[in-house]
């Protein structure tokens, strides 16, 4: 799904939260977005999301196409917000039973769905029994049983170790490739934005804008040798410089 | 329950009542005062013929109030979670009613319904009502907003909301408010049959005080602790198989 973002801004009161965003993220795209925090990446997933509308003048088109946005776009927030009364695999049908999808055939998907997920012979456990890594993997199961082409991942392994967070990336992207999803992706770490991408995208300090717009050309499938790879510290580099100008530029205001 | 919680309570109440004989004989106390558990054992054994029929009468007006109350209560905060601007007009007035103590409103309620079981249900109905009806909104209101916001994306409704998220979320905070009201469903069944009734173990307090009977009085309050700590057991044991998850 091609999804185009022009000129969206949002005011709360009298802050302006993000200043005229333009973006264009192709048909199965990964595009991360990074930026300091308060910089209004949550307000703009939340728009695309359909949980909040821009203010005038800005548009939002999926496929070139306007509209409402709410059930359109696979939303997963920051917290893994599973159900504790349902177990794995009735939190990842979640969605279907909103969606009023027949019951049997949702389910049969699903038994298929948690194999890819890692989560075969754990259906019938409930949230706390589960480590954070899992917990997150069942909250993306959820994201992904609900079938849109695009979808919003705000910060998915922000509060994993480092190393189930590098596990999960690399499970990411094979997932990723196996289901050709579009992704947008949000995360603090630069190091997992540039190796998830095919662009990086940085926002300024509030009011948010798009502040540099970086394709990742390193080559697919990625494996954890590349994060010491020296195109990768180059990029790393880059982003870097940009990323700390504008937290300097909101730390100081 | 574990096994050794069960045990260390019992063998609590072993000593208590072996302590509360003893002092009895110790300092031979008089029977209007206090009297030994083993006299009121066997007055409540001589007696059961009528403590059967108002233990009958007190747990089904306790009961039926009971039912009547939760199931209005739980009723009306789902309403009232869903109806926000209602919600924000009615809420200060139910605290306010709820804050008088029950009692006073006993008096009310013989008038208006007669001294027979039809008044105390009503007022067991109301309190428990009110408790009930405050812990179930206080549940259904306080979800997580980001949960509220993920469902929105799934496209849910209001209504949907509520069933998928807010009730299971409030039943912990539900289950709270009928286990407390079980006891205050006693309280006030045996404080409304003490101020007008035929028949009822408050009565029949009531009326042993008059006599003087303090064994019948004692006899009574044992029935009715009994009630009590089944309807609290089972109140319990039936919640912590609900609310699995906490």
């Amino acid at each position: 799904m091609k999804l185009s973002i022009s000129g969206v801004g949002k005011n709360f009161g009298a802050v302006r939260a993000l200043d005229r965003v333009d973006l264009d993220i192709a048909p199965g795209e990964f595009v991360t977005l990074i930026g300091p925090s308060g910089c209004g990446k949550s307000t703009l997933f939340n728009m695309l999301a359909g949980l909040l509308e821009p203010d005038a003048g800005g548009s939002i088109l999926l496929d070139g196409k306007a509209g409402a946005l709410l059930g359109r776009t696979a939303f997963m927030p920051q917290r893994d917000l599973l159900l504790p009364w349902r177990n794995v695999l009735d939190n990842a049908l979640l969605p279907c039973e909103i969606e009023g999808l027949p019951r049997a055939s949702s389910r049969a998907r699903a038994e298929k769905m948690a194999v890819d997920f890692g989560l075969r012979g754990f259906e019938k456990h409930y949230p706390q029994q589960l480590s954070g890594g899992m917990r997150q993997r069942v909250a993306l199961m959820r994201t992904f049983m609900f079938e849109r082409d695009l979808m919003l991942l705000d910060e998915p392994f922000g509060a994993l170790d480092a190393l189930t967070r590098s596990m999960m990336q690399r499970w990411l992207l094979d997932i990723w490739e196996r289901y050709r999803r579009t992704i947008l992706f949000i995360t603090h770490d630069i190091d997992e934005a540039i190796f998830l991408a095919d662009r990086v995208v940085v926002m300024s300090t509030r009011p948010g804008r798009i502040k540099l717009d970086r394709p990742i050309e390193l080559p697919r499938p990625r494996d954890a040798h590349l994060l010491t790879a020296p195109e990768f510290t180059a990029i790393k580099r880059e982003l870097l410089d940009a990323v700390e100008e504008e937290s300097l530029k909101s730390f100081s205001a | 329950m574990s096994r050794g919680v069960v045990l260390r309570g019992l063998l609590g109440a072993a000593l208590l009542i072996g302590g509360w004989e003893l002092c009895v004989w110790a300092f031979s106390l008089p029977q209007w005062i206090l009297p030994p558990p083993s006299g009121i054992l066997a007055t409540t054994w001589s007696a059961r013929a009528a403590l059967l029929p108002a233990a009958a009468m007190t747990a089904y007006e306790a009961l039926s109030g009971y039912a009547i109350g939760a199931a209005l209560g739980i009723a009306l905060a789902m309403i009232l979670a869903l109806a926000t601007p209602l919600r924000a007009l009615l809420l200060p007035m139910v605290v306010a009613v709820n804050s008088v103590p029950v009692a006073a409103y006993a008096p009310l309620a013989l008038l208006w319904f007669g001294t027979g079981a039809l008044s105390k249900i009503i007022m067991v109905a109301f309190i428990v009502g009110f408790t009930v009806f405050l812990n179930a909104l206080d549940g259904l209101t306080r979800v997580d907003p980001a949960a509220v916001s993920l469902l929105r994306s799934f496209g849910a409704g209001r209504l949907r909301v509520l069933w998928v998220l807010r009730l299971p979320s409030a039943l912990p905070a539900i289950a709270t408010g009928l286990r407390i009201s079980t006891v205050r469903a006693m309280i006030v069944t045996l404080v409304t049959e003490m101020l007008g009734s035929q028949l009822g173990l408050g009565w029949t307090i009531f009326q042993a005080v008059l006599l003087i009977d303090f064994l019948q009085v004692w006899a009574a309050i044992l029935v009715a602790s009994i009630i009590s700590l089944v309807f609290f057991g089972v109140v319990s044991a039936i919640e912590r198989r609900v609310v699995f998850w906490r």
